[in-house]
């Protein structure tokens, strides 16, 4: 399943916030949108479920516009996990991963055991019972994820998902995604993250894309420089891995 | 399961034994005959002298309409709150939250202050309490659309609910600043105090379809409360068509608060605290669950609170939202401390 955001125009409180991006989201691969605070990061990604309107462009899930889709058809095609943790009613979190069962397409299998399957994966079994608000953001972010796992989409899109996590939990979860074999847009901050396990880059500047390619070439010094203000580029180091160097 | 088992028995008990409360003192034992024998088309009970005929008039024509529509309206409310609290995804929301009470306030006090000259009496408040309610449900309904840029959201929703709120309790005080007689004033606060004494057969019917129809629809539709429950960018990102249910069960909702609001006055506390009450004693949120045992709490809370009203003070009924006020609050206290809330529990 691929996804496509084709010249994305997003205009908020008057105020252009997107001028004609465009990405692409490949089948079964790991993709990063970068960028410094306020490009639009986030708007981009808000505009596949309508959470941001756009005024002009398209987007497109294997080459159909998904306006053609309904809401219910689109959530069982992709799956997202926002910025915001915050919850304001006490649900168990057994309840918040099964709320994943609503736009499942698949129903062959029993919702408990699915529900259960997705909590031992994002490894957050012991949770199950624990009330939602009593939970770190950390923890939080683990079952949102987990219910997107139960909404058992294609792809994945989510929007800055290693934060709140510890190093080791931000790993796992990466690791996690790699290994899903799912379509991923992922939002991201953390650099060396992005580096690591990105397979495409695409680097937002004001609304635009200032840069595309795999992240040695997206990452470059010239374009952190210009995009970031700081000195610093992504690298392969000799076993071959990506990473990203600051100074 | 437990819970609901052990709230449908309580439930019944409390219907069945608050028929005998009031001014009058009917025992128990010829409340379970009149009904017995009425419902059953016998006459075994009256012959042996459990029973006698003022006992019948009270019971069946008094009492049992009056305690069912006092359940009737505790269902609804309860269910309107859990409803309102999930669409502002606020758990701080009463079903009067959005205008409608003082909508239904400044009808019911056009009727009682400057009376027109049609449909006189009770029926006037009824019907011009209902149409100040709906209007106000509207002008909310559309203000938070035209300001939310066609989308329905929970701040435009709270923000146009507050300002027609303070209109209409404008209205309502103008109103009141422009009536001559005391008596006219006071039946206008006693109207606000709220009351189902007015209850009787015939007025039970409408308002008995309307409300389980609207529950029945609202308990079909719980899941999708728990995803908007969530907030609207999860709710859309799970596939919940926000708005469209936002509306709909917005208006749903309304019309339901506006048919009980305009036969029984503002009956406060009940569509706050029930959910709460419901929410600690299941230990979630998950309106699967919350809805029907918040209908079952706000009937048994209702029925208690009404056979208080009726026999506290003797032939002297109180004002029964006093009497939510007054009870509701300080057990929901208790049982916020004791159980923990807000993430201090399990």
């Amino acid at each position: 399943m691929i996804v496509s955001y084709e010249n994305i125009h997003v205009i908020l409180g008057g105020k252009k916030i997107l001028n004609g991006v465009s990405i692409l989201a490949e089948e079964g691969r790991i993709t990063g949108i970068i960028g410094p605070n306020g490009c639009g990061k986030s708007t981009l990604v808000k505009t596949t479920f309508g959470i941001c309107p756009y005024t002009q462009g398209d987007i497109m899930l294997n080459q159909e516009s998904i306006k053609r889709y309904s809401p219910k058809k689109l959530a069982s095609r992709i799956g997202y996990v926002g910025q915001d943790v915050a919850c304001a009613f006490d649900f168990s979190v057994f309840d918040v991963v099964s709320m994943g069962l609503y736009a499942r397409a698949d129903k062959s299998r029993a919702a408990k055991e699915v529900v259960e399957e997705a909590l031992e994966e994002l490894q957050i079994a012991q949770f199950r019972d624990r009330n939602i608000l009593s939970l770190s953001g950390g923890e939080r972010k683990m079952v949102f994820i987990a219910r997107t796992m139960v909404q058992n989409t294609g792809i994945l899109i989510l929007d800055e998902p290693t934060n709140h996590l510890d190093i080791r939990h931000q790993l796992f979860l990466l690791e996690f995604l790699r290994k899903s074999g799912k379509t991923i847009l992922i939002v991201l901050h953390d650099l060396r993250l992005a580096a690591h396990y990105c397979d495409k880059i695409y680097l937002l500047c004001e609304g635009q894309v200032a840069a595309e390619g795999n992240p040695l070439e997206a990452m470059s010094r010239d374009q952190i420089n210009r995009v970031f203000g700081i000195s610093g580029n992504a690298f392969a180091n000799q076993e071959g891995q990506r990473d990203f160097s600051l100074f | 399961m437990f819970l609901f088992v052990a709230l449908s028995a309580a439930l019944v008990f409390s219907i069945l034994y608050t028929i005998s409360i009031g001014s009058a003192d009917i025992p128990v034992e010829s409340v379970f005959g009149i009904l017995k024998d009425h419902l059953f088309q016998k006459d075994r009970e009256r012959e042996a002298g459990i029973w006698t005929m003022p006992f019948f008039q009270i019971v069946w024509n008094i009492r049992l309409p009056r305690v069912l529509f006092a359940a009737l309206c505790g269902a609804g409310l309860a269910i309107c709150g859990v409803v309102m609290q999930a669409l502002v995804v606020n758990p701080i929301a009463d079903p009067y939250l959005l205008g409608i009470s003082s909508g239904a306030s400044a009808g019911a006090s056009f009727a009682l202050l400057m009376p027109l000259p049609f449909f006189a009496g009770q029926n006037q408040t009824t019907i011009m309490a209902f149409i100040g309610a709906v209007f106000s449900a509207f002008v909310v309904y559309y203000m938070a659309k035209k300001a939310g840029g066609g989308r329905l959201q929970p701040i435009t929703l709270l923000l146009s609910g507050t300002a027609v709120n303070a209109v209409m309790s404008a209205v309502t005080s103008y109103l009141i600043f422009r009536a001559k007689s005391p008596e006219s004033i006071a039946a206008v606060y006693n109207w606000q105090m709220g009351s189902i004494a007015s209850a009787q057969w015939k007025t039970l019917f409408l308002p008995a379809v309307g409300i389980s129809l609207g529950a029945v629809t609202i308990t079909f539709c719980a899941g999708k409360f728990n995803l908007i429950m969530m907030g609207d960018d999860d709710a859309a990102a799970m596939g919940l068509r926000v708005t469209w249910f936002r509306s709909i069960m917005f208006l749903l909702s309304s019309l339901m608060v506006a048919s009980l609001v305009s036969v029984t006055g503002v009956i406060g506390f009940v569509g706050l605290v029930v959910p709460h009450v419901a929410r600690l004693l299941a230990g979630t949120s998950d309106n699967r669950v919350i809805i029907p045992l918040s209908a079952m709490l706000g009937s048994i809370y209702l029925t208690w609170a009404d056979a208080l009203a009726r026999s506290a003070f003797g032939a002297v009924e109180l004002p029964l939202g006093i009497i939510t006020a007054f009870v509701g609050a300080p057990f929901f206290l208790f049982l916020m401390i004791k159980n923990g809330y807000g993430g201090s529990g399990k």
